[in-house]
């Protein structure tokens, strides 16, 4: 062990290499329900350089390596090794912006760099980048692009992976390359923007898109040392709307309606437990406005930048009121307990250092897949069934739907909040988990990213597509060192 | 060397006696000019082999029990539908053409805006179905007569509606694969059943190994079903059209717009684009009528948009003052379709437009506001079923240089390569001389803005030897200025290294040399290695650039 620890230091220095107790032990685990497991070492890496001599060595010794850009807490189990004696890649202290370019509305960014530190830095540059419903304050903007984090704003979501762009990446192969666009030449970013190459397309290089294999794949492919993202201009005028209702079918004319007409920058549904997760900063809160706020709402908001600001949001507006009055529904600038305003905010900016998830219970599990909108229902009423047979507070289910993919499928979330402490809670919810993930796989719900449980319950589904899933992992990771254990079937 | 007929019986069997064919007479149809560009007949005397079978299945499993017969026998196949170029062509003796036409079906998603389609659902049909749900899809340069599935999953599909609804590889939802070695894959949300909306995962998105920014044109295996995500059509239902042919016009009420923008110099140009990237402006954008040549396109234009004019009238129109006085207004122009989604909508990007103009100096050309010519371009940047304009001047063109990437860079080098065609065209016979630029594309390779696609249109005589041969010496001084600032191939030889001007597929040993001098060989090399794990027998064709591993150790 003491020669491989030695290994590790000359890579990445005695500094960067950890083997205190109880920082294994904070990354043996997760907020999940993956089983424990403790990793051998975490080292924490400070560029490219290193990560490819860690990959080599890692594949001279068989060593499993397991890369982490966000800060805990974890919630998928995929930074929760699989495997005995694996190090731990810790990316998050590379934070380096590596570029913003205004005029072609792109950004290049190492694993450790926040969306509050890029939000920041692209404000000053007039330009923002579509989020992630409130990220963690600490969350990877890297990590969330890859592991595809469904964006606020699916019109503008042209690509699925959109804003991920070009990337630098080096496989379980030891080998380092730029993909997409950058793919083409030469190896050094400073060199391609130097001859106008912005890392722009993601497509390629060539008749493969390599930028696919890192994506959803937690880590089991390679590991991603720089990012392009696409940016967008950062509005100058915002009006918000909500639109409540009593069910969910209720919002669903107007949703397709809205998303059809291209109009907004925000377009979500979420029950009122789900809104008063978002909303609310402590437990006394949540629990009123579960009380107060409408059954289901759709908060959707206008934007304008650069081009006539004013009008365009004022014609927008046309469009949703039409839309509204189309679809049966009203457009309010507040509901009992919240304004528009202040979800639209709030569901665009990072969580605080406590994330927010965590303040109505303090754990919460997530069962989260893809559909379509007109398929929500089924989900939601079998999943309101499974809780009362198992025992959990339905009026407790938190339900998310996002729009992604300029409308043609949708995130649909519910999460299940518990207390971590009290064990007969955890025990019940870890059941409902269980049984709901496979209840609604059999109902035709797409884990697309098939975190823990979910691996084989979708894996299975398709041989074929499994057996092709391993040659590939194969080719890019022949000695199986990348988070081994992970998008396998059990 | 004919197939033995114990292999001609095996496929005839799969499909039935009708649909199979091994006469000469009906072989020969199957053979195309190797051309190197993408999707041109460009100059070149060759052909590509004549097959030894054509053969025409009506399903996914007669496609796979074909692919399996082949694999089988070692027979090279390829399969194609609408025979755009010659991608789609085999290139080896001892080879099988699968024509997929019998496959042709249709299925839309309204509500959650996409269509399944199979091979031969052409562009125009399944644009025509989406129209009467209130939708529309990105149809890609090479136009609406080509197949949706073709362009989408093997090859790359940007066009002038790709700005508002992206490229090809960001339209794929769920696909169906018969692979090179006869296994079905099926990926995203269809690879479980869970219906085809979804076209990423599970897990990391193995749609990437069959297109990258371009994909295998047939070198992959068959891609026998694809969903494809439809976007808003905000127009008529039917499609309504006026005029006589070939001028057919459409006029869809105050919600459409087309226009001409012109601007004084090529930055302003540019700028202008930038402010179509950066808003949710145009529902189209391409430079379209340049590709007649800067000097003819007024005059052109109004006799594609007259039925009864002809081409003999040209010399007429390019020497009429007005046009001539509107053709040079339009310089450096491009065309945007603009659509009203409510009134309102249609108030504000027009005024966005005017905004555009009045910031970068440019102006709308008053003669493409004439009614006819307008709803003439409407139809169309909309419909792209105007294909046979591309060969008309000569009888054949190719494009040249292909200023794909950054509008900024390109702009450096469009004066330059301006006059390099121009001098080429008043030196030489073998072109035409239609100005010097001539360079046509798309506003936007990528969704939402970002990257620009032009291509100099190069018309020639094919049935004219110094005509195609001069062509030929011109693409050698294009390929030095794209090298000279680093945009890699000619359009016209994007193809150069995936098949041979003999009209033959390169052998290993040929990519090897190829490719492993090349920036990122890695590329190549798990391109290898993908084709040698769903392709072991290497059976289709060598549009997938590969290099052997060894090869690089060597």
């Amino acid at each position: 062990m003491e020669s491989m620890k030695q290994n590790l230091v000359d890579i990445v220095g005695a500094a960067n290499v950890i083997d205190n107790p109880e920082v294994l032990a904070s990354y043996a685990k997760d907020e999940s329900f993956a089983t424990p497991m403790k990793p051998w070492f975490v080292v924490k890496v400070e560029n490219a350089e290193q990560v490819q001599n860690l990959v080599n060595w890692a594949r001279k010794s068989q060593t499993p390596l397991v890369p982490v850009s966000s800060g805990a807490p974890h919630f998928k189990g995929d930074t929760v090794p699989s495997v005995p004696q694996a190090v731990i890649v810790d990316l998050s202290g590379m934070k380096k912006i590596l570029s913003i370019s205004r005029q072609q509305r792109m950004c290049v960014i190492e694993p450790g760099v926040t969306y509050g530190e890029l939000q920041e830095a692209l404000a000053k540059e007039g330009m923002t980048l579509s989020t992630s419903l409130r990220p963690r304050a600490n969350k990877s903007v890297l990590t969330s692009v890859l592991e595809v984090e469904p964006r606020l704003n699916c019109l503008h979501q042209f690509n699925y992976v959109e804003p991920l762009r070009c990337t630098e990446v080096t496989f379980g192969d030891g080998i380092q390359m730029f993909t997409g666009e950058a793919g083409g030449g030469p190896q050094d970013l400073k060199k391609q923007w130097e001859l106008g190459k912005w890392q722009v397309h993601p497509g390629g290089p060539g008749t493969t898109d390599i930028v696919k294999m890192v994506t959803q794949a937690q880590g089991s492919m390679g590991i991603v040392t720089w990012a392009s993202l696409k940016c967008e201009l950062l509005p100058t005028v915002r009006k918000s709307y909500l639109v409540p209702a009593k069910k969910s079918t209720d919002l669903e004319d107007f949703v397709y309606k809205t998303i059809w007409g291209r109009v907004g920058d925000r377009l979500f549904v979420m029950n009122k437990a789900y809104l008063a997760y978002l909303m609310g900063d402590t437990v006394e809160q949540i629990a009123e406005l579960k009380t107060i706020l409408p059954n289901w709402v759709a908060p959707v908001s206008l934007s304008g930048d650069i081009l006539l600001p004013e009008l365009k949001v004022e014609s927008q507006e046309y469009g949703l009121k039409e839309y509204a009055k189309q679809t049966g529904v009203h457009l309010l600038p507040e509901v009992p307990g919240v304004t528009a305003d202040e979800v639209i905010e709030k569901a665009s900016t990072p969580s605080g250092e406590n994330y927010w998830k965590l303040t109505y219970k303090g754990g919460c599990q997530d069962i989260f897949f893809v559909t379509t909108l007109d398929k929500t229902p089924k989900f939601i009423e079998a999943m309101y069934e499974l809780a009362i047979e198992v025992g959990y507070p339905t009026e407790d289910i938190g339900i998310y739907i996002q729009p992604q993919h300029m409308g043609t499928s949708v995130h649909l979330e519910f999460s299940l909040p518990y207390n971590p402490d009290n064990a007969r809670e955890a025990k019940l919810v870890k059941e409902l988990y269980t049984a709901a993930s496979m209840r609604m796989s059999k109902l035709g719900a797409f884990f697309s990213r098939p975190y823990d449980i979910w691996s084989t319950i979708q894996l299975n589904k398709d041989a074929q597509y499994y057996m092709l899933l391993r040659k590939v992992k194969e080719i890019f990771d022949p000695d199986n060192i990348m988070n081994p254990g992970k998008l396998t079937i059990k | 060397m004919a197939f033995p007929r114990e292999l001609y019986k095996a496929l005839e069997d799969i499909v039935g006696k009708e649909n199979i064919s091994e006469n000469i007479g009906v072989c020969e149809t199957y053979r195309c000019v190797p051309s190197q560009s993408s999707a041109h007949y460009g100059p070149t005397k060759n052909w590509t082999p004549r097959p030894q079978a054509v053969i025409l299945p009506g399903s996914a499993e007669e496609v796979q029990n074909i692919v399996k017969i082949c694999n089988k026998y070692g027979v090279e196949f390829k399969a194609s539908t609408t025979f755009w170029s010659t991608m789609g062509y085999i290139g080896g003796d001892f080879a099988l053409q699968i024509d997929l036409r019998r496959m042709k079906s249709i299925k839309i998603d309204a509500k959650n805006m996409h269509a399944v389609v199979e091979p031969y659902a052409i562009a125009a049909t399944v644009q025509a179905e989406a129209m009467k749900v209130g939708l529309n899809l990105n149809i890609p340069g090479v136009g609406c007569s080509s197949s949706t599935l073709a362009n989408f999953s093997t090859w790359v599909a940007f066009g002038p509606n790709s700005i508002s609804m992206g490229y090809g590889n960001e339209n794929v939802l769920g696909m169906e694969w018969v692979l090179p070695d006869g296994e079905i894959v099926r990926t995203g949300s269809l690879a479980s059943d869970d219906g085809w909306f979804c076209g990423e995962g599970p897990g990391p998105s193995l749609r990437g190994i069959f297109r990258g920014a371009f994909g295998a044109a047939g070198s992959a295996g068959v891609c026998t079903k694809i969903a494809v995500r439809l976007h808003p059509w905000p127009g008529p239902a039917d499609f309504p059209t006026y005029g006589l042919a070939p001028a057919y016009k459409a006029d869809w009420g105050p919600n459409f717009k087309c226009y001409t923008l012109c601007f004084p110099d090529w930055k302003s140009w540019a700028r202008s684009i930038q402010y179509f990237y950066e808003s949710d402006i145009a529902y189209s954008g391409h430079r379209q009528f340049n590709m007649f040549g800067r000097n003819l396109k007024g005059a052109m234009i109004e006799i594609i948009s007259n039925h009864e004019r002809q081409l003999t009238d040209l010399e007429e129109l390019v020497n009429d003052p007005y046009i001539k006085e509107q053709t040079e207004k339009m310089r450096h122009d491009y065309q945007v379709v603009i659509a009203g989604f409510t009134p309102k909508d249609m108030e504000y990007k027009e005024k966005a437009v005017d905004y555009i103009l009045e910031q970068t100096g440019g102006w709308k050309s008053e003669m493409m506001l004439e009614k006819d010519k307008h709803d003439y371009a409407l139809l169309y940047l909309t419909r792209l079923g105007h294909k046979n304009l591309n060969y008309v001047m000569c009888g054949a063109y190719e494009g040249v240089l292909g200023l794909t990437g950054n509008v900024w860079k390109a702009i450096e080098v469009a004066d330059e390569a301006t006059a390099l065609k121009r001098k080429w065209e008043t030196e030489h016979t073998s072109i035409a001389a239609t100005g010097g630029d001539s360079a046509m594309g798309c506003l936007s390779g990528l969704g939402g803005g970002g990257t620009t696609g032009w291509e100099f249109f190069t018309n020639f005589d094919s049935y004219d030897k110094n005509s195609v041969e001069g062509t030929y010496a011109f693409v050698e001084t294009t390929q030095a200025l794209m090298n000279k600032y680093a945009f890699g191939p000619d359009f016209c030889r994007w193809n150069s290294d995936v098949r041979k001007m003999n009209g033959y597929n390169y052998t290993q040993e040929e990519q090897n040399e190829m490719f492993k001098k090349a920036a990122q060989p890695w590329v190549f090399i798990y391109q290898y290695k993908i084709r040698e794990a769903i392709n072991p027998k290497n059976l289709c064709g060598s549009y997938v650039r590969t290099l052997d591993p060894k090869a690089l150790e060597e």
